[in-house]
């Protein structure tokens, strides 16, 4: 069997009674649009590379942490070793889940066929300069969910590599994510046995929505509305009936937060109590549906004034089987292996750390 | 040398850290970084009070205040400091963190310059772990005015 055919769960890895820490957000920057160009055909060649930007909100701080700058020079995130060195071997990781976050913007371009040959160009430099470089880094196939006919195509195309383990898009979207034109998105990644996680950042980007009440002012302002935009998409996902469709899929909300989860999945059930006959396929509760299909990562952290209160929400999720640790490395906002997280009740911890992820990676 | 007692320890010549410039160095295991705002030397340890990343690694700057909202007031050039990973803000001069000074501080250490002859040079126990020039570059035999750092 090829190497790339291989089943995760077999590759002469780590020896798998032993996992420890499993990061499930890692992110590599391109140091140029440029370094696409030799997985691109012809025609996009000759093009300015370029993704949506946001209008006026950019982040004044910077996205990367100033101390991840390589040794050999470019930008944090773009080099191999640096990530091994900070990471990796720094906090003993078992395995790392790398996605380029600025290359999510894609899938709010107004051009979608543009975005779906960027999406495979991306797969083809990741999986030749990232995914062979180290055992412990795994990856996922990034596409373009403004073209979900080709998406669907490039999950086929490259889901199947050993080691590929999830879909990745954006959380930002023209349109909410459980419309029925995102479904082959979904139907491609239940064939190929992969969960389907969303990022955010191009929120406000391109031809996205801006939140719901409009255009924030600041990136402060856009920042802390990210989780809001969490709320809608999974919202839409449970209410037209993705998951009823799709039995097998599993969502990862990165980057989204935790606290707001609580507040969802209560008002769903209470709604649904009395307008279930308006969406008659929601055969159980909304909060039920919710912990069997979703999955969140833990950064950024909540960082709330008593950090109990912290393990209360992480209790009231059940994070024990829905939460997987996330470090962001190396953006500034990312949380510490170490210190991120207070401190855990061992069998929670032991959940968050590693056996979750290990779960549902199938590593 | 004994960690327990508050020991002076020679750090460099002045000329090493310049108006505006910074070294990082560990004394007694403690990475601490010295930095030169207008003249005034001033020490903070190396690890953040967050998730302790390398505090002293951060962007030097400055930062606002406002009277109303829509109105900003930049003030404290060059005494601020932002950690390099989540960018709280610092005052290098006090420690003290500016969203909550009177909680959330950096330990400050007193730094104060003397005049040394070179004999001190066999004594300094400060091993620099930042790319700065090496103790060696000073003239022998001619006094110096060097940085110390009371811990
Ligand atoms: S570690 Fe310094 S601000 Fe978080």
């Amino acid at each position: 069997m090829p190497p790339s055919e291989q089943p995760i769960n077999e590759l002469p890895t780590l020896a798998q009674t032993s996992l420890s820490l499993i990061d499930t957000d890692v992110h590599t920057a391109l140091n140029h649009m440029d370094e696409l160009k030799p997985y691109l055909p012809a025609y996009y060649r000759n093009l300015t590379l370029d993704l949506p930007g946001r209008a006026g909100f950019l982040s004044p701080i910077g996205v990367q942490r100033q101390d991840a700058i390589p040794e050999e020079g470019g930008i944090p995130g773009s080099s191999v070793s640096m990530m091994q060195k900070q990471l990796l071997d720094a906090y003993q990781m078992d395995y790392a889940i790398l996605n380029d976050s600025s290359m999510l913007g894609i899938s709010v371009h107004a051009d979608a066929n543009y975005a779906a040959v960027l999406a495979r160009a991306y797969n083809d430099y990741f999986a030749e300069n990232w995914l062979e470089k180290d055992p412990r880094i795994l990856g996922c196939v990034l596409i373009a969910h403004n073209n979900p006919t080709e998406a669907a195509k490039e999950i086929k195309r490259i889901g199947g590599h050993r080691k590929i383990v999830q879909v990745i898009m954006s959380s930002a979207s023209r349109s909410p994510l459980g419309e029925r034109q995102y479904w082959p998105i979904y139907d491609a990644a239940c064939e190929m046995n992969l969960p389907v996680a969303v990022h955010p950042g191009a929120e406000c980007s391109g031809v996205a929505n801006p939140f719901t009440a409009g255009f924030p002012t600041s990136y402060f302002e856009w920042h802390n509305n990210l989780s809001q935009n969490y709320m809608c998409q999974l919202n839409s996902m449970i209410c037209q009936g993705v998951f009823n469709q799709f039995p097998n899929l599993k969502l990862v909300c990165i980057e989204g937060g935790i606290g707001w989860l609580p507040h969802l999945m209560w008002r769903m059930d209470k709604n649904w109590k009395a307008l279930r006959f308006t969406v008659p396929w929601l055969d159980r509760q909304p909060s039920q549906c919710i912990l069997e299909h979703v999955r969140l990562t833990t950064q950024p952290i909540e960082e709330p004034e008593n950090r109990q209160h912290l393990l209360q929400i992480l209790e009231m999720v059940h994070a024990e089987k829905t939460v997987m640790f996330s470090s962001d490395y190396p953006h500034w906002d990312g949380d510490c292996p170490v210190h991120g997280l207070p401190r855990l009740p061992e069998a929670m911890k032991q959940a968050i750390m590693f056996g979750n992820a290990q779960a549902l990676y199938n590593l | 040398m004994n960690p327990q007692s508050r020991t002076k320890h020679i750090v460099c010549p002045v000329s090493e850290i310049p108006p505006g410039h910074r070294k990082i160095v560990t004394i007694n295991g403690r990475s601490i970084g010295i930095f030169n705002i207008d003249g005034q030397y001033h020490a903070i340890r190396n690890a953040c009070p967050h998730q302790r990343a390398p505090l002293c690694m951060g962007k030097v700057t400055g930062t606002s205040t406002s009277t109303k909202p829509g109105k900003y007031q930049w003030g404290k050039d060059g005494q601020i400091i932002r950690c390099p990973w989540h960018n709280w803000e610092f005052d290098l001069t006090t420690g003290k963190s500016v969203f909550n000074p009177n909680q959330v501080r950096i330990k400050h250490y007193d730094v104060t310059t003397e005049a040394t002859s070179n004999q001190t040079k066999s004594s300094c126990h400060v091993e620099t772990n930042y790319s700065e020039p090496e103790l060696e570059k000073y003239d022998v035999g001619i006094e110096q005015m060097m940085v110390v750092i009371q811990i």
